[in-house]
């Protein structure tokens, strides 16, 4: 087990490096499959082995087992069992057994003031209630539920850890930790005044927008950060709203609490991943703005301009097209690779990831050789 | 009677203030249905130009929802005034997201520009599994089926339900779309479908293309 | 006690001090190993709240 250990250290020390702006020995690698495919790939079910965690053992064995990666692949916020107990609707499972979050309103237009005043108490008293329909009635229903969601939340999570301590000492991966939260204005899109909503309200009241976000920053700021923040981990942020925008609700809306809330952050010692989703490209510059050694995760974009603008001050990261390794030759697919690392590694601040996750595995798709190969192609050739 | 340039001009600016006076102040002088009918088309007129500006990169998503709620309120406002049979429709369509898949911002931005169009649509929701889609076909006779998806899974559910239509001997007496993240040409040709997009105005002007 | 700028300014969230400040029954009881606990769920149930709308 001293192996494990020692790649353990190596790793932990790829990442300080790379997290500090230092370039590490090498090209750090993440595979990009989630809990979701892992499952599948194993040939079991996927609904009953989201319940039944037990199951997961030898799924995270097998999936360690055949697919390189520097930091653990697991992790998912999105067990069913407590979504359940509480009646989820932003969150459920559909007939295909992916947990999923269709389109709901947690918060009515009329409520800004109520969510203005105090955010929290708003959620306990007017979203929680309107989106779990357990945690809608009579006092003591409602405190039951909650009771055995967070009991059965709890477990799970002590499940998955366990788990995850068993593969890290068998692995020896990176030992991270993350802590989630959201730019002001997606929080209060995602799940309180939804898609529809929120582009209404921009247009309606945004000076309620506005305040909405200004309300809720410290909450944000306060969900995204880690145990302790000298800890080798990051504030994980992924951004929804902004490439839906114009430009100019982008400037008023959605930057100035979303900057505040990664300055925060950094102000705190810690270390700031941002998924960037869809296309950013427009507003490269302002992204060139947040603080020195901002993780950068893209989804779309021009590999090139983005290094150019972005990559001596910031961490760059994503850009692999998951969906070339559904429809490419395992050639094509590494040849891709080779092509990204050529533009985004030199000069270091690189960190190899795609531009989402994989959930979902086919066994007769060439989706799971394809990925083995490309990652690695990427553990051995990956030099800055 | 409504300057119905400035309503145009009005919708495709997306200024709810302004169109909302002039609708209510319309529908309080009881007009005829031939003039309601005006209206409405003065409406779409004006959506066409937010799909144009959609185009041109000054109005992005949100403003498409947006203009879709617009036009759905205004659409309600004007119903009492509209005669039955002067809401000519050009068409008919069934859309949904397929089996499996949860998401439905897109297929609804596109749903609300296809009525603005003047399309009848028929949305049967999500996690919609092919029988659902082909009973409805049997039901309302659609020109055009549009099916959406997210998720890669997606485009199996539409293969699956290009098979049942073809199955239930309906397939060749419509005109498929697929639209969503993972659909391309090889998608395309996979599912059998007739045209596929990631656009919702690209994929509207097909489906008008159709109905011609 | 998970830090970061502002305060919560809620019914339903208290600071180890705010707690304190409503239970005189800890008066003169080890803080040192109740007040970290105390806030440990406290926290504990913020994170499980904002996890159901993230």
């Amino acid at each position: 087990m001293t192996d494990a250990v020692a790649m353990t250290n190596e790793r932990n020390q790829i990442f300080r490096d790379l997290f500090s702006g230092k370039t590490p020995k090498r090209v750090p690698i993440s595979n990009p499959a989630t809990q979701d495919f892992a499952i599948q790939y194993a040939g079991l079910d996927l609904a009953e082995c989201q319940w039944n965690l037990t199951k997961l053992e030898p799924v995270y064995d097998k999936f360690c087992q055949d697919f390189y990666t520097d930091t653990y692949p697991g992790g998912s916020i999105r067990i069913p069992s407590h979504y359940q107990i509480l009646g989820s609707t932003p969150i459920v499972m559909s007939s295909s057994g992916f947990m999923q979050h269709p389109e709901v309103v947690g918060l009515l237009a009329e409520e800004y003031d109520e969510f203005i005043a105090s955010p929290y108490d708003c959620i306990i008293e007017k979203v929680l209630p309107r989106l779990f329909t357990e945690m809608n009635g009579a006092p003591g229903k409602v405190a039951m539920a909650l009771a055995k969601a967070m009991r059965a939340h709890s477990d799970d999570m002590a499940s998955l850890g366990t788990i995850r301590a068993k593969m890290n000492a068998k692995y020896g991966y990176a030992t991270m930790m993350g802590a989630l939260t959201e730019a002001p204005f997606d929080f209060l899109a995602d799940f309180l005044r939804s898609f529809k909503g929120i582009s209404g309200d921009v247009r309606r009241y945004p000076d309620k927008v506005l305040a909405a976000c200004e309300a809720v920053l410290p909450l944000m700021i306060k969900k995204g950060t880690l145990p302790n923040p000298a800890m080798l981990g990051y504030t994980f942020i992924p951004l929804h709203m902004a490439p839906y925008l114009r430009d100019k609700d982008f400037a008023t809306l959605y930057w100035p609490t979303f900057k505040k809330l990664v300055e925060t952050m950094v102000s705190m010692g810690q270390n700031v991943q941002l998924f960037v989703e869809n296309d950013w490209m427009r507003y490269l510059d302002y992204l060139y703005e947040l603080p020195e050694n901002t993780i950068l995760r893209f989804e779309y974009g021009d590999a090139k301009l983005v290094k150019e603008k972005l990559g001596k001050k910031h961490i760059i990261s994503g850009f692999y097209p998951i969906t070339l390794l559904q429809t490419g030759t395992k050639q094509q697919c590494v040849d891709k690779a080779k092509e990204l690392m050529d533009i985004l590694a030199p000069g270091g601040k690189y960190w190899f990831q795609t531009d989402k996750s994989v959930i979902n595995f086919e066994s007769k798709g060439p989706v799971a050789e394809n990925m083995r190969a490309v990652l690695e192609y990427v553990h051995e050739n990956g030099a800055y | 009677m409504i300057d119905l340039q400035v309503l145009t001009q009005a919708v495709g600016d997306l200024d709810e203030e302004a169109i909302l006076t002039m609708i209510n102040d319309f529908v309080a002088t009881n007009p005829s249905g031939e003039d309601a009918q005006k209206v409405v088309f003065a409406c779409q007129q004006g959506m066409a130009i937010v799909g144009d500006l959609f185009e041109k990169n000054e109005y992005y998503v949100g403003d498409l929802i947006f203009a879709g709620e617009l036009l759905s309120q205004t659409i309600n406002l004007l119903k009492p005034v509209m005669s039955g049979e002067a809401s000519q429709k050009v068409g008919s369509i069934v859309i949904g997201t397929v089996e499996g898949d949860l998401h439905d911002i897109g297929k609804n931005i596109f749903g609300s520009m296809a009525e603005a169009a003047g399309f009848e649509v028929y949305d049967l929701g999500i996690d919609v599994s092919p029988s659902v889609f082909v009973d409805k076909v049997k039901e309302v006779k659609p020109q055009i089926i549009g099916m959406s998806g997210v998720l890669t899974l997606a485009i199996d559910s539409m293969k699956n339900t290009v098979k049942a239509l073809n199955d239930a001997g309906l397939r060749d007496s419509v005109k498929i779309i697929i639209g969503g993240n993972p659909v391309n040409e090889d998608a395309c040709k996979q599912i059998g479908a007739d045209a596929f997009t990631t656009n919702a105005a690209e994929g509207l002007k097909t489906c008008q293309g159709w109905v011609k | 006690m998970l830090g970061g700028e502002g305060k919560m300014d809620s019914k339903y969230y208290a600071t180890w001090e705010e707690y304190l400040a409503e239970h005189p029954e800890l008066d003169g009881k080890p803080a040192q190993a109740i007040a970290p606990k105390i806030q440990k769920y406290e926290d504990a149930m913020f994170v499980f709240i904002m996890d159901l709308l993230l």
